[in-house]
């Protein structure tokens, strides 16, 4: 054991470096392709912007990974408190990327705070659900973790980036499911997201896609028939408490734990509909079925299924995609650069992106796995919570998987903030891995 | 330490593994739906990757030109013509309005229109709007010589038709439009599509397919803004042009008939009887299709629709009357035919008749003496008639020879919407009106009038069929369709609508009647030319509403005494009653014949002919 705490603190793990620097290279490989137009011109120079970037993220991955953790332990509460300060500073005086108010900078030099407060708040949260311990279950604990994921939600969903913000859900979860938190709990929380959405967008789905109302939709709608169930939900969740403290039997407990889903569901799913934008239902809307707006809203799902799908099994080969260069593909550089990766790789390049994120992952579990200190275990949860939804909801967008909202493919997708983000992340993870010995 | 966590080593490991295998989970999901797409329904992708880059643009077939039969300056043109489009994702949205702004100084149309077409929620939509139709091509070009200015915006071409001089030919020739949805759901099969042009009437109608030939196709492909991509056009169906129709219109003729009808109310058919050609036919009053490509088209459109004297039917085959005294034709031939009355026989016309407790009047109330069959209808005597379709003939016959000469039926003319009109029998009458048939209706209808009704275009055919001793040929506008890109000529062939069976002594005998009518008749003091010998009837009927004044008929043919039948003419002259000019019918067939026979204009005519029924100029 003596020798192994002897080992230097600042080794690069292979694995997670491999699997970043293909990432990187496919990135850079794939803005330059997207930048070239219909007549084989290169038109931009993001590609070397890129490259840029990626050289520091390198810079800063490596330096994470020297500079002792417990640092960022000790001050996570700070970090966490600027990054807050950060995003209500670019609700003011922040500019518009891609309609959302998401940029601060002075002198040109700056980046998207919403990118970093995500790391911030993995920080934060794993040094307080880190010092909970036993206590995941107690509300006034589970409370405190919320609020410590719902205050920079808020602030993201004003900017308004949805992507972004739905993001830190998946975060929290999978950290409290790794402190211990308990399962039904965890799905309580899931079960009312997923239910909320779907409750909101009822009546859209019915009269954009059936065109007809089956009276369903009514139901959501009309305010009457809202008290009424509202009511009744409410009255069916107090018996269950009622019954429950009365008889103590389980049964009161779960026909509680499923009517208060249900309460808590319709009421934020009324919210829902009354706070999102028609722009941000139409995207879930032509997801379900991009023929109710093929033109607007459902173009960007139509042409990206279109390349990778057309891609074949090799791809049509690297700069000689259609699709993407005839400009059909909206935003390849960014949110669709694993579309023109489809269709110029084919599915040998995605099996290739899949390894990637895959080993990067995994490694990270392993990770985990291997160390004892709880905040490390947390944050690198957390992290990969964080890999895990960038990976899959954006993939995912592009297949047709998932509904179209404009998160990045961390290392890939053109872009400095979220570049450096995820390398910040890898050097952190890697910086908890070199000190397992040392706890 | 582990006792005191509440995540035991156990506990911790087995909630890694669980995210390790929801990861792998997902991810083998996501590479099955990129297993489908990218290796399974990689072919319906690449097709539709194609169909988007991929863009055919319609070549218009060139219309087919109509020609009168001399075949030689057309009377249909094809006349270029644009559509401007406008696609707004191709604009930076800012720049919509400013280009609009533009657009409306070139396109000549309000500001406020053109942001009605592209309304703001509009702005980053992909789909190609329309602006405007009908642009002519100076402005196309100057759009296009200063494309920069205008970006986003498109044209398409579609050739309008331009009618030369058709004055009176606007009924034959027709006019074409776009297709409308009723149109299109029965023509839909026959490849027509949502934006074809359509014949609406006439030969343009009639012969859309011959004429409208085939659209091609250009192939090019093309980036997300419609820009060529491929300069190479690889692949491309020519368009096949439409044929050339010749009809067999007599451009002289027509016009005479024209002029000679004038402005009153009616319709004239010239008729080759030996083949079946129609040399002319006026249908006044008539309307100018041009109108209907300007701006004003919808409201001229409408003011036609609703013009009381229907400008839009073809009278000569879309209006029908009581052929009145025209019907002693057929009653001749039918009392010769069957031989039910010896035609030497003599009857005593007194002025009137009692029929059970009507009394019917001949057209001279002071009586024709005594008349025989030649007389009877040289006089046009009614009281003859009435007691030979009453006595001797009987409803029945006289049914039957109607049919015989084509009444009651259409004529099968080349052109669209002609009606049948009546031939009334005893059954009908029951049916229909719910009453017997009485002897005054075999009265009536044995002077052609009651509930006879017949079109201009049948009674002509009645003559033919007396011209050419029992045979009529089916009525034609076309006389050619000529391919022009091989030249072919395809001519139509004279059709036999029917044959009779009857004697051609009869004919012989009606032919000499008829030419009685002209040179000791009725009609002896208005044909006056002495170019052609005329054989014929007049006709005056009473349509059953009160008047002064009659519809106005004249049927005949000429010459009478060639033998011929390639030089034989057939005019039919209706002149409806409301107009003033009392038995202007015979008076516009004298003037007819004197020109067609002469190879003079109606300005000649009148020069040469001064008849006395036309005031000098």
């Amino acid at each position: 054991m003596s020798d192994e705490r002897t080992k230097p603190l600042f080794t690069i793990d292979p694995t997670l470096a491999l699997a970043v620097l293909g990432l990187m290279t496919m990135g850079v490989l794939f803005i330059y392709s997207s930048g070239v137009n219909s007549n084989g011109v290169l038109i931009t120079t993001e590609y070397m912007k890129q490259i840029l970037w990626a050289g520091i993220a390198l810079i800063v991955l490596v330096s994470f990974s020297y500079v002792n953790y417990s640092l960022l332990r000790d001050l996570s509460f700070w970090i966490y408190l600027f990054f807050l300060i950060l995003l209500v500073l670019t609700l003011l005086f922040g500019r518009v990327v891609n309609g959302a108010k998401a940029w601060i900078g002075i002198f040109g030099l700056g980046g998207q705070p919403s990118e970093f407060a995500k790391i911030a708040t993995v920080l934060f949260l794993a040094r307080f659900l880190a010092n909970k311990r036993g206590q995941i279950s107690d509300w006034k604990v589970f409370t405190q973790a919320f609020l410590i994921v719902a205050i920079p939600m808020i602030l993201i969903l004003r900017q308004p980036d949805t992507g972004t913000t739905l993001v830190f859900i998946p975060i929290f979860l999978v950290m409290l499911f790794i402190a211990g938190g308990k399962v039904r709990h965890i799905l309580y929380i899931a079960m009312v997201g997923v239910l909320s959405f779907v409750l909101a967008l009822i009546p859209a789905v019915e009269t954009l896609i059936y065109r007809e109302s089956n009276g369903f939709g009514n139901l959501l709608t009309d305010p009457k028939v809202l008290a009424i169930i509202g009511g009744t939900l409410t009255l069916l969740v107090a018996l269950c408490v009622v019954g429950f403290q009365q008889f103590k039997q389980r049964i009161y407990y779960w026909l509680g734990y499923f009517f208060s889903i249900l309460l808590i569901a319709f009421l934020v799913g009324y919210v829902l509909r009354l706070i999102l934008k028609d722009y941000q239902i139409m995207r879930f809307i032509v997801f379900l079925d991009p023929s109710v707006d093929p033109k607007g809203s459902g173009w960007n799902l139509i042409q990206s299924m279109t390349a990778i799908g057309s891609g074949g099994f090799l791809g049509k080969g690297f700069l000689l995609g259609t699709q993407s260069h005839y400009r059909f593909l909206p935003m390849q550089s960014t949110d669709f650069i694993f579309s023109i990766l489809g269709e110029e790789w084919g599915f040998v390049g995605a099996l290739a992106v899949f390894s990637c994120f895959l080993v990067l992952m995994l490694r990270m579990l392993f990770i985990m796995q291997t160390i004892k200190d709880n905040f490390g275990v947390l944050v690198i949860s957390g992290f990969v919570g964080m890999f895990f939804t960038h990976v899959f909801v954006n993939i995912g967008m592009t297949v047709g998987i998932m509904p179209v909202t404009g998160i990045p493919l961390y290392f890939m997708s053109y872009g400095g903030s979220s570049l450096i983000a995820a390398s910040l992340a890898v050097g952190i993870t890697m910086n908890i891995y070199n000190r397992r010995f040392r706890f | 330490m582990a006792d005191s966590g509440q995540v035991s080593s156990e506990g911790k490991k087995l909630r890694i593994i669980t995210i390790g295998a929801l990861i792998g989970f997902i991810a083998f999901l996501y590479l099955v739906q990129l297993f489908v797409m990218q290796v399974v329904n990689t072919g319906k992708f690449s097709q539709d990757a194609t169909s988007f880059s991929q863009r055919s643009v319609a070549v218009p077939a060139k219309r087919g030109e109509i020609f009168d039969r001399s075949h030689t300056a057309p009377l249909v043109l094809n006349v270029d013509s644009f559509q401007v489009n406008f696609n707004p994702a191709e604009v930076p949205n800012g720049d919509i309005p400013q280009v609009l702004a533009k657009l409306a100084v070139i396109l000549r149309m309000p500001f406020t229109e053109l942001e009605r077409r592209v309304p703001p929620y509009l702005y980053a939509s992909f789909q190609t709007i329309e602006l405007k139709k009908a642009v002519d091509y100076s402005t196309v070009t100057r759009i296009a010589e200063n494309l920069s200015l205008y970006p986003g915006v498109s044209w398409d071409s579609s050739p309008i038709r331009s009618y030369v001089d058709l004055e009176s030919l606007s009924h034959v020739v027709g006019y074409v439009g776009n297709i409308t949805q009723d149109e299109l759901q029965v023509l839909y099969n026959q490849g027509y599509g949502l934006r074809s042009v359509v014949g609406k009437s006439g030969i343009e109608k009639r012969f859309d397919l011959t004429l409208r030939g085939k659209e091609g196709a250009r192939f090019r492909t093309v980036d997300v803004n419609g820009r060529n991509v491929d300069s190479t056009a690889k692949d491309e169906i020519i368009p096949e042009s439409g044929k050339d129709i010749v009809l067999t219109i007599d451009r002289d003729i027509q016009r005479l008939a024209e002029r000679a009808l004038g402005s009153r109310m009616g319709s004239v058919v010239v008729l080759r009887p030996a083949t079946g050609e129609v040399l002319a036919m006026v249908s006044y009053p008539y309307y100018d299709p041009n109108k209907f490509y300007t701006d004003e088209a919808n409201r001229e459109y409408a003011r036609l629709q609703i013009d009381p004297a229907f400008p839009f039917l073809n009278r000569t085959i879309q209006s029908t009357y009581p052929p009145g005294s025209t019907f002693k034709v057929i009653m001749t031939t039918a009392i010769l035919g069957d031989k039910v009355l010896d035609p030497n026989r003599t009857f005593l016309c007194t002025g009137t008749v009692e029929v059970g407790d009507r009394v019917f009047k001949c057209n001279k109330l002071t009586g024709h003496g005594v008349v025989n069959l030649a007389a009877a209808l040289a006089q046009s005597c009614n009281i003859y008639y009435y007691s030979a379709g009453l006595e001797y003939l009987g409803i029945d016959r006289i049914d039957d020879y109607s049919m015989r000469f084509g009444l009651g039926q259409i004529t099968g003319i080349d052109l669209p919407g002609e009606i049948s009109g009546l031939v009334p029998t005893p059954k009908w009458k029951e049916r229909t009106l719910n009453y017997p048939w009485l002897g005054g209706d075999t009265v009536n209808t044995s002077i052609g009038q009651g509930y006879l009704q017949v079109s201009p275009m049948q009674m002509a055919n009645v003559v033919a069929m007396v011209s050419n001793a029992g045979k009529v040929f089916r009525p034609h506008l076309v006389k050619a369709i000529i391919d022009p890109a091989t030249g072919r000529v395809e001519e139509s062939q004279p059709e036999i609508l029917s044959e009779s069976t009857i004697a051609p002594e009869v004919w012989a005998q009606v032919q000499d009647d008829m030419r009685g009518v002209i040179s000791e008749g009725t009609a002896a003091v208005v044909i006056t030319t002495k170019a052609v010998k005329v054989a014929g009837k007049t006709g005056t009927a009473e349509d059953g509403s009160k008047g002064s004044s009659n519809h106005s008929w004249f049927v005949a043919y000429a010459p009478w005494d060639d033998p011929d039948p390639m030089n034989r003419v057939v005019v039919a002259v209706q002149v409806e009653k409301t107009n003033e000019w009392e038995w202007w019918a015979p008076k516009a067939a004298d003037l007819i014949f004197h020109g067609i026979f002469t190879q003079e204009t109606y300005e000649e005519v009148l020069q040469d002919l001064k008849p006395w029924y036309v005031r000098a100029p």
